[in-house]
C-alpha cells in the first residue's frame, strides 16, 4: 500500500460559524463565576449550594493524567464558562421569534428544526452553546406524562426528582472533569419517563459547540421508572476553530425494575486540521446504573470528531438480572487521538453485560480500547462477553486494547477476546476487481467491520453514522 | 511495618565496592527508599498491593544473612543432567559432566554495568543496591549442551523474615543451545523474601529451553524481574509450573530484538489456601517477522489470588508480526479471584496480533457427563483439572523431562485434594 503520499483532501463539512452577540459568564473560573450562572439560570438556592460544593472539592482535586493521550495544559482561568445568544434573554414562544441566524445554522447542519421535524418523528431540544432553544413535541410527550425539558427547566418546575437523581450515578467528587461540570454546568437535558410507559419517539438532542473559547459542560439526566422503555439519540458537529475547546459533559442514566434506556450517540465534532490545528477535547463522563430488577442501559456510540476523545459509557449493574450493553466505533484518522472503552460493574445476580467495540486507525492517529470488567463477589452467575477489534491504515498509527479484568466468584463467566489487524489485501483486490475504486472498497469493507455496531443505532442515525464511517476515513487509503 | 527504609550503612556490610559501584548501589537505594515497596497506586502492581502484603507479613526484614551452612542436596535421579547449585541466591557447587568444560564459563555475578536508572519497578532498584549474589553462566559458539542442565534453588530452613537480593545472567552464543530446568525446593517454614534480577541473552540463532519448576509451596514471598534479549534467528521458550506461594511474583520482560526471533511462553499453576501469584509480561517486538506466543493458565482455589498483566507491544517497523496471548482461569471456589490485563499497544499495520481471556468455573456437562460414568463429583473436577493443567507440560519434548514434570504437579494435585 502506498502510504507516503496520503491524501488528506477531507475538508470538515460543518466548519462555519454564527455571528451571534453573546452573554458571556465572566472569565475564569471562580466562585463569582458559578453564582454568576446560578443567577442567570434563576436557580434555587439548593442548586447553588450543590454547585458550590462541587467546587469546593475541584479544589483539592487534580486532573488525571493516566490516559494515553497527552494534551498541553488546559489554562481554566483562561475559559468562560457561560455564553447564550443574547437574542435568548427574553424567551421566545415560537419558531418565529427565534434569531432567524440561528435557524440558519441549523439549516446548514440539517437539523429538522421546522416543519419536517413532525414528519421524520424526532422531538429536538438543540442546545446552541448552553440554552436550550426550542423544545418540541413537548405536548405530545405530556400527554404520556415523559418530561423532556432543559434541565435548566426541570430544576425549576421538578426539584424533587432532580434533587433526588442528581449526582447520585455520578457523585460531584468523582473525578476532576465530573467535578468541573457539576461545578458549572450550563444545561442539557432531563428525561423522565413514568411507570409502564414506552416513549413513543426517539428523543433526540444535537448539541453545537459555537461561540469561541466556551467550554461546554452539558448536564444530561435520564430516569426510566419502572417498566418503561426509552431510547435517546444525541448528535453532534461543530465549526471549524483553531483553538482548543473543551467538552466535559456529564450524562447520568437510571433504569429502575424492568425498565431499559438505549442511548446512542454519533460524535462528529471538529477534529482539527490535517496538522492537528484546533479540535474539540471530548471528555465525557457517561454512566448509568441498572438499579432495577430486569433493567437494561444500552449504550451505542460512533465516535468520528473531535481532537481527543476521552470518554468510557459505563453500566453500573445493582438490580438482579440486569443487562449492560456498549456498542461503540471509534474512527481516529490525521492527528486525531481516541481512548475510549467502558465499565460494567456486576454487583447484582445474574447480570449479563456485552462489550463490542471497533477501534479504527489511519493517519498519524492513536485508538486505545479502555475497559473495566468487575464481577463482584455477590454477583452470582454473571456473565459478560466482550470482543475489540482493531483495525490499522497505514504504519504510522497506532491501535491499543487495555483491558482491566476482574472476576470474583466461581459461578461467572468472562470471556474477551481482541484483534488488530489491517484491512485484507486480497478483499481490497476483489472489490478492485468488481468496479468499485479504493476508497469506495475502504468504505464498504469498513462499514462490514462495524456492521455489528451500526446494527444497534436507531435508523434514523444508523444512515447518517454509515455515511459518516466512509467520510471520516477518505483519503486514508492510497 | 508500615515504612520499610534501607539505611545507607547497610550497603557496607554487604562488602567493600569500588568507589563507582558503591555510588550505583546508593543512588539505587534512594530510589527504592523514595517508594518503598509499591502498593496498588503503582499501575504495574494494581492487583497485587505488595506494601500492604509486605507490612501484614512481615515485622522486619533483615538484609544481613549469615553464610548458610552446608546443605544436602536431594540430586534428581530420573534423568541424566548437569547441575548448579544455589543456596539462599548464592552460587556454592556444580557439575557439567556431560559437557565440554572449554565450552561453558561459569562464575559468581559481579557487577559490571551500573546505570543509573530510576525503574518503574522498585524493586530492581532494590536489588541493583542490595545485591550480593548470584551468577554468570555463558555458554560458547556454536556449543549445544548433550544433557539438559538442572539449576537447584535451595531455600534454608534457617531464614526468617529475611531478604535475600540476588542478580544472575545467562548469555547464550551463537548458533548453541541450551536446555534448562530451574527447580526451587524450599525448607524453611517462615517468612521469608526473596527478590531476583535475572539477565538472559540470546546471540543470533541461539535456542533455550526453560523450564520453571517449583518442587513445593513455602511461605515464601518471591519476586523475579526477569529481562530477556533475543537476537536475529533465536528462539526462546519458557514453561513455568509455580507451586502456589504466599506471595509470587514473575516480571518478564522479552526484548525481539533480531528478525525471525521467537518467543513462547507458557504457564500452568494451581493455587490455593490465601496464595496470590502474578504473571506480568511485556513484549517488546522491535523489528520484523517475530513471532511470540504466551499461553496462561491459572486453576484457583480457596481464598486464591491469581494475576495476569501481559502486554504486547509492536513498533512501527515490526510488520508480519505474529503476536499471540491466551490467559484461562478456572475458578473452583467463591472466595477465589482472578484479574487479568491482557494489553496491545500497536504501531505497524501489517501484523497479525490477538489475545483471549476467559474465566469461569468448569464446565457443568462436563462434570455431570463424568458423573453418569461412575466418577464422583470430587474425581470428576481433579481429572478436568488435571486436563487443563497437563496441556501445558505436554508440550515439552523430552520424554523423561514431561514424565517428571507431570508426576511433580500430580503429587502437588494430589495434596491439594487429601486436604479439601
Amino acid at each position: 500500500m502506498k502510504n507516503n503520499n496520503l491524501d488528506y483532501t477531507q475538508e470538515y463539512k460543518y466548519g462555519f460559524t454564527t455571528d451571534i452577540e453573546n452573554v458571556k459568564a465572566p472569565k475564569g473560573l471562580s466562585e463569582k463565576t458559578i453564582r454568576f450562572i446560578s443567577q442567570i439560570k434563576k436557580e434555587p438556592k439548593w442548586m447553588l449550594d450543590w454547585r458550590l460544593k462541587a467546587f469546593n472539592r475541584l479544589k483539592v482535586s487534580k486532573e488525571p493524567n493516566w490516559q494515553k493521550p497527552k494534551y498541553p495544559k488546559i489554562d481554566y482561568q483562561d475559559l468562560y464558562y457561560y455564553s447564550a445568544p443574547k437574542s435568548m434573554s427574553e424567551k421566545p414562544k415560537s419558531l418565529d421569534e427565534v434569531d432567524p441566524k440561528l435557524i440558519e445554522t441549523y439549516n446548514k447542519l440539517g437539523i429538522p428544526l421546522n416543519e419536517q421535524k413532525k414528519l421524520s418523528g424526532v422531538a429536538v431540544d438543540a442546545v446552541f452553546d448552553s440554552v436550550s432553544v426550542a423544545t418540541t413535541y413537548k405536548e405530545e410527550l405530556t400527554k404520556k406524562g415523559i418530561i423532556f425539558c432543559p434541565i435548566s427547566e426541570a430544576i425549576q418546575n421538578h426539584p424533587d426528582l432532580v434533587k433526588k437523581y442528581l449526582g447520585s450515578v455520578i457523585p460531584i467528587s468523582d473525578h476532576y472533569f465530573a467535578t468541573l461540570n457539576s461545578a458549572v454546568f450550563t444545561d442539557g437535558s432531563f428525561v423522565y419517563i413514568p411507570p409502564n410507559t414506552r416513549c413513543p419517539m426517539e428523543l433526540s438532542t444535537y448539541f453545537r459547540i459555537n461561540a469561541s473559547e466556551t467550554g461546554q459542560f452539558e448536564r444530561t439526566l435520564i430516569i426510566a421508572d419502572k417498566g418503561s422503555y426509552v431510547s435517546y439519540l444525541e448528535g453532534c458537529t461543530a465549526p471549524m476553530r483553531d483553538e482548543n475547546q473543551l467538552h466535559a459533559a456529564n450524562v447520568e442514566l437510571i433504569a429502575l425494575d424492568d425498565a431499559e434506556i438505549k442511548y446512542s450517540t454519533v460524535q462528529n465534532w471538529y477534529p482539527g486540521d490535517k496538522n492537528g490545528v484546533g479540535g474539540i477535547y471530548n471528555f465525557v463522563t457517561k454512566r448509568g446504573a441498572c438499579r432495577g430488577k430486569n433493567s437494561k442501559i444500552s449504550w451505542t456510540q460512533v465516535e468520528t470528531g473531535s481532537a481527543i476523545t476521552w470518554k468510557y459509557p459505563s453500566c453500573i449493574l445493582q438490580g438482579d438480572n440486569s443487562v449492560g450493553e456498549f456498542y461503540s466505533i471509534a474512527i481516529t484518522n490525521n492527528l486525531q487521538k481516541a481512548d475510549t472503552g467502558t465499565k460494567m460493574i456486576h454487583l447484582g445476580k445474574n447480570t449479563k453485560s456485552k462489550i463490542i467495540s471497533k477501534g479504527i486507525s489511519a493517519g498519524k492517529a492513536d485508538n486505545t480500547y479502555r475497559g473495566l470488567v468487575d464481577i463482584g463477589r455477590k454477583a452470582l452467575n454473571s456473565r459478560n462477553y466482550t470482543q475489540c477489534d482493531s483495525l490499522l491504515m497505514g504504519n504510522e498509527c497506532g491501535a491499543h486494547t487495555v483491558p482491566y479484568i476482574k472476576n470474583k466468584n466461581s459461578s461467572s463467566i468472562i470471556e474477551h477476546e481482541a484483534t488488530t489487524s489491517k484491512i485484507n489485501d486480497d478483499q481490497l483486490f476483489y472489490c478492485n476487481q468488481r468496479g468499485l475504486n479504493q476508497e469506495e472498497a475502504v468504505s464498504l469493507i469498513v462499514n462490514g467491520f462495524c456492521k455489528e455496531v451500526l446494527q444497534q443505532l436507531p435508523m434514523e442515525f444508523a444512515v447518517e453514522a454509515q455515511k459518516l464511517v466512509g467520510i471520516s476515513l477518505e483519503g486514508s487509503v492510497g | 511495618m508500615l515504612n520499610f527504609k534501607i539505611n545507607s550503612d547497610e550497603i557496607d556490610k554487604i562488602g567493600s565496592f569500588s568507589k563507582e559501584e558503591k555510588n550505583f548501589r546508593l543512588k539505587n537505594l534512594d530510589y527504592f527508599n523514595d517508594i518503598g515497596f509499591p502498593n496498588k497506586k503503582n499501575e504495574d502492581w494494581k492487583f497485587s498491593d505488595l506494601k500492604a502484603i509486605v507490612s501484614e507479613n512481615f515485622s522486619k526484614l533483615d538484609i544481613q544473612f549469615s553464610k548458610s551452612k552446608k546443605q544436602k542436596v536431594d540430586f534428581i535421579k530420573d534423568f541424566e543432567h548437569n547441575y548448579i547449585v544455589i543456596v539462599n541466591g548464592e552460587l556454592t557447587i556444580s557439575d557439567f559432566k556431560y559437557e565440554e568444560k572449554s565450552n561453558i564459563i561459569l562464575k559468581s555475578f559481579s557487577n559490571d554495568n551500573y546505570s543509573n536508572k530510576k525503574e518503574s519497578n522498585p524493586l530492581i532498584n532494590l536489588n541493583h543496591a542490595l545485591s550480593n549474589k548470584g551468577f554468570f553462566l555463558e555458554v560458547k559458539e556454536n556449543y549445544k549442551f548433550k544433557k539438559i542442565l538442572v539449576i537447584y534453588y535451595l531455600f534454608t530452613e534457617d531464614l526468617d523474615e529475611n531478604i535475600l537480593n540476588s542478580k544472575n545472567k545467562i548469555k547464550i552464543g551463537k548458533n548453541s543451545e541450551l536446555h534448562l530446568l530451574d527447580y526451587l525446593v524450599n525448607d524453611s517454614k517462615k517468612n521469608f523474601f526473596n527478590n531476583v534480577h535475572e539477565d538472559i541473552i540470546l546471540e543470533n540463532s541461539a535456542v533455550l529451553k526453560n523450564i520453571y519448576l517449583q518442587n513445593n509451596k513455602s511461605s515464601g514471598y518471591f519476586h523475579k524481574y526477569s529481562r530477556n534479549k533475543l537476537f536475529t534467528g533465536s528462539n526462546y521458550s519458557y514453561f513455568i509450573f509455580p507451586a502456589g506461594l504466599k506471595f509470587n511474583k514473575l516480571d518478564l520482560e522479552f526484548d525481539l530484538e533480531g528478525e525471525r526471533s521467537e518467543c513462547n511462553l507458557q504457564s500452568a499453576s494451581f493455587l490455593d489456601n490465601n496464595e496470590h501469584q502474578e504473571i506480568k509480561t511485556r513484549v517488546n517486538h522491535f523489528v520484523p517477522n517475530c513471532k511470540s506466543h504466551q499461553k496462561v493458565k491459572n486453576v484457583l482455589n480457596a481464598e486464591s489470588k491469581g494475576v495476569y498483566q501481559g502486554k504486547i507491544f509492536v513498533k512501527d517497523v515490526a510488520q508480519k508480526t505474529d503476536a499471540y496471548q491466551l490467559s484461562k482461569a478456572i475458578l473452583l471456589s467463591e472466595r477465589s479471584e482472578f484479574d487479568s490485563k491482557p494489553e496491545l499497544e500497536i504501531y505497524a499495520d501489517d501484523v497479525r496480533c490477538s489475545h483471549g481471556s476467559t474465566s469461569g468455573n468448569l464446565d457443568k456437562d462436563s462434570i455431570y457427563y463424568l458423573m453418569t460414568r461412575g466418577l464422583s463429583q470430587k474425581e470428576s473436577t481433579k481429572l478436568l483439572v488435571n486436563g487443563f493443567l497437563n496441556e501445558i507440560a505436554d508440550s515439552i519434548k523430552s520424554n523423561s523431562i514431561r514424565n517428571f514434570i507431570k508426576n511433580k504437579l500430580e503429587t502437588q494435585l494430589l495434596n491439594e485434594y487429601k486436604k479439601h
